[in-house]
This record gives C-alpha cells, structure tokens and sequence, in this order.
C-alpha cells in the first residue's frame, strides 16, 4: 500500500500554514509545517517530503536561498515546488522552473481548495 | 550590534507620499489575504465547530492588527502637524498595558509576552499613547519573527549616564542577515519606510520613528545571534529632580 503524500509548507505566517494544512489534510495529504527557511532545511531533511509548497516573502533566509540549497543536494533536488505568494504577479513561471518550481499559486486570488487542487498537480502518479 | 536613529528629516515629497501609499498598501495585503482565506475556509461549511470558534478568532486578531496599522499610519503622518500632549509617563506601566492588550493575540498564537529586566524607573517625557504604539507595534512584529513557541520579551533599562530610559521588545527567531542588517542600519529613521526584513514593508519601524521623533526619542535595534532587539529612547522627566 502506497504511503501518503507528503507536503512540507514553508510559510511564516503560522495561521496561513494552520489553514493550508488544514485543507490539505481534509484531501488526504500528510502535511508538516516551517516557520522559515532554516526550520524547512531540517524539516525536508526529515520528511523528504513528495512536494514542497513555498512561500517567497520569508523570515531570515529568503526563499530563493532554500531553493539554491535545494538544488545543491542531489536526493532534494527534483522535489517539485509550488510557490504560495503574494507576489505571483512579478514572478515568472519559466524564471524559477530551473529551481524545481512547478507551479505558482497567487495568495491574493486563491480559493481555500486550490492549494490542494495545485499539490495533487505535481506529485507523481 | 545595534543602530539607531532620531534625526528629524520629517515632510516629503508628492513622490514619496505615493511610496508611503504603495507601502501601506503592500502591508495590508498580508491580512487581508489570511482573512479571505480564512472566511472562505469558514464559507466551505467543512470545518468543526471547534475549528470554526478557532477561525472566527484568528479573524478576529488580524482585523484587529489591521486596524491597528491603518490607525497608526494616519497618526504617524498626523504627527507631523500636530502637537501631541507631552507629560511625565510611568514606562512600566505602559509596558503593563502592552502587555495585557497583547496577550489574547499572543494566547492566540500558542505564545508568551514577558515582561523582563523592568525594574523600578524615573518616568520619561512622552505622549502615553504614542508611546504604547510603538511598544505594541514592536511587539506584535515580534510575534511574527519570533520561533514558534518563543517567547518575546518587553523590556526596560535606565541608561543613566544619557538620561533615558529605553524601553525595548527583544524576539528569539532566525537572525537577520549582514545584508538585512545593513540595510536596516542605514536606513532606520528614513522618511521613508524602509525593509528591515525579508518580507516586511517597514512601515512599522517608519511609524514607530514618526512617533519616536515627535517625543524627542529615537528608535534602535539591536541584532543578535538568536533573534533582534527593537528599542524607544526616551528622556527622563526631570520634573521629580526639581522638587
């Protein structure tokens, strides 16, 4: 029997992340949450997770810094990453695919189920 | 390693109006995002009751801070115009009152607000109110950079040889970095709010230095391995050493 998905959420917005996570878990997912890059470098570590969402804006190290991290290690590097912004207007799909970004939702427009609507997206079948 | 700044470079021009506004807006962005999310995930009729008594109060907290901040930015640029009543202030009890307006919303996030190395002090030259606000917006922004589960800590300490008593908010959380840093270090006090960590505007720091100013104070910050200290300078009354 195939385990659940795993999903790392990378948002410093702690009741954003509890919301993501709860409609993630109402679909079925497996869901862990950091509060920042740093917290994610341990949490991915761990879990390695099936997809990685992302939010941009973070606390401290920034996002793209965790995505050069990411595409230095090679069993981390081919997680797909959606990122969750409120800057998905200035950012271009095609700029940041080379860092394993597969998708870009717009916090600003987003219904509560497009998150998971974007997760089930990019996991593998 | 610490900043500050208290110069007076107050006004501006119809450009920077424009970016005080692009600014504003951008900071309210964030809370009303979350409460979109939140009353649509409330909308979906899938949460338990539980869940939903959570929401409503989640809710409930971010319009609050973001009437907190369009309140503070009218008064910050009305700081600028208008004499505000300065008076000898007890800085702890100010920290008391921060503390108690910010507990529910500090509860609400699984954390605490302590009050540290407060002890007795001379009162300082201040507008009370002004002075909360600056010590709230300290705190609540601390609430956002603080580790989870951390505790933020309002403190205060006389530094006698300056007459003043400095009044800070120190937060345990990922340490800005050199970059941040220096940007912070140069641009804190600006006209303009300035972006003293990855996603924030700056509008807070720019508000808490209008306020700061116009009680002849100036803000800091201080930055640590584990987190970053922001700061009020204020005089001391010297009303009692007349007596």
């Amino acid at each position: 029997m195939r385990e659940a998905v795993r999903v790392v959420i990378v948002e410093d917005d702690t009741w954003l992340a509890e919301h993501y996570m709860r409609v993630l878990r109402r679909s079925g997912y497996e869901v862990y949450h950091a509060p920042h890059a740093l917290a994610a470098i341990d949490v991915i570590d761990q879990v390695v997770p099936d997809v990685i969402v992302l939010d941009v804006l973070l606390t401290g190290t920034t996002a793209l810094a965790l995505l050069h991290e990411l595409q230095s290690h090679e069993d981390l590097a081919n997680i797909p990453v959606i990122l969750a912004t409120n800057l998905a207007n200035q950012i271009a799909l095609d700029d940041v695919a080379s860092y394993g970004v597969k998708r870009i939702v717009d916090k600003a427009s987003m219904q509560p189920e497009d998150i998971a609507i974007a997760v089930r997206s990019v996991v593998k079948p | 390693m610490e900043a500050a700044k208290g110069n007076n470079n107050r006004g501006g021009s119809n450009q920077s109006d424009l970016s005080s506004v692009v600014v504003a807006a951008h900071e309210l962005k964030s809370p009303l995002v979350l409460m979109r999310q939140l009353a649509l995930d409330i909308a979906s009729g899938k949460l338990s009751n539980e869940e939903q008594q959570r929401v409503v109060d989640q809710l409930v907290h971010v319009s609050e801070k973001g009437l907190r901040l369009t309140s503070d930015l009218t008064r910050a640029e009305a700081v600028q115009s208008v004499l505000f009543d300065m008076q000898p202030v007890n800085a702890i009890s100010v920290c008391d009152d921060v503390a108690d307006e910010l507990a529910s919303l500090y509860n609400a996030h699984g954390r605490s607000l302590k009050r540290s190395r407060i002890r007795a002090l001379p009162p300082v030259v201040a507008n009370r109110d002004l002075l909360r606000r600056i010590l709230v917006g300290f705190a609540d922004n601390a609430l956002h950079y603080s580790d989870i589960d951390g505790v933020v800590e309002l403190h205060a300490q006389l530094l006698r040889d300056k007459k003043l008593v400095r009044l800070g908010v120190r937060d345990y959380g990922p340490a800005l970095s050199n970059k941040n840093w220096r940007q912070l270090v140069r641009n804190l006090g600006a006209t303009q709010p300035v972006q003293a960590r990855p996603q924030s505007s700056g509008l807070g720091l720019y508000i808490a230095h209008q306020f700061a100013v116009s009680m002849n104070g100036r803000i800091g910050a201080v930055r640590h391995r584990d987190g970053a200290s922001f700061y009020v300078e204020l005089p001391i009354s010297q009303q009692l050493t007349l007596l």
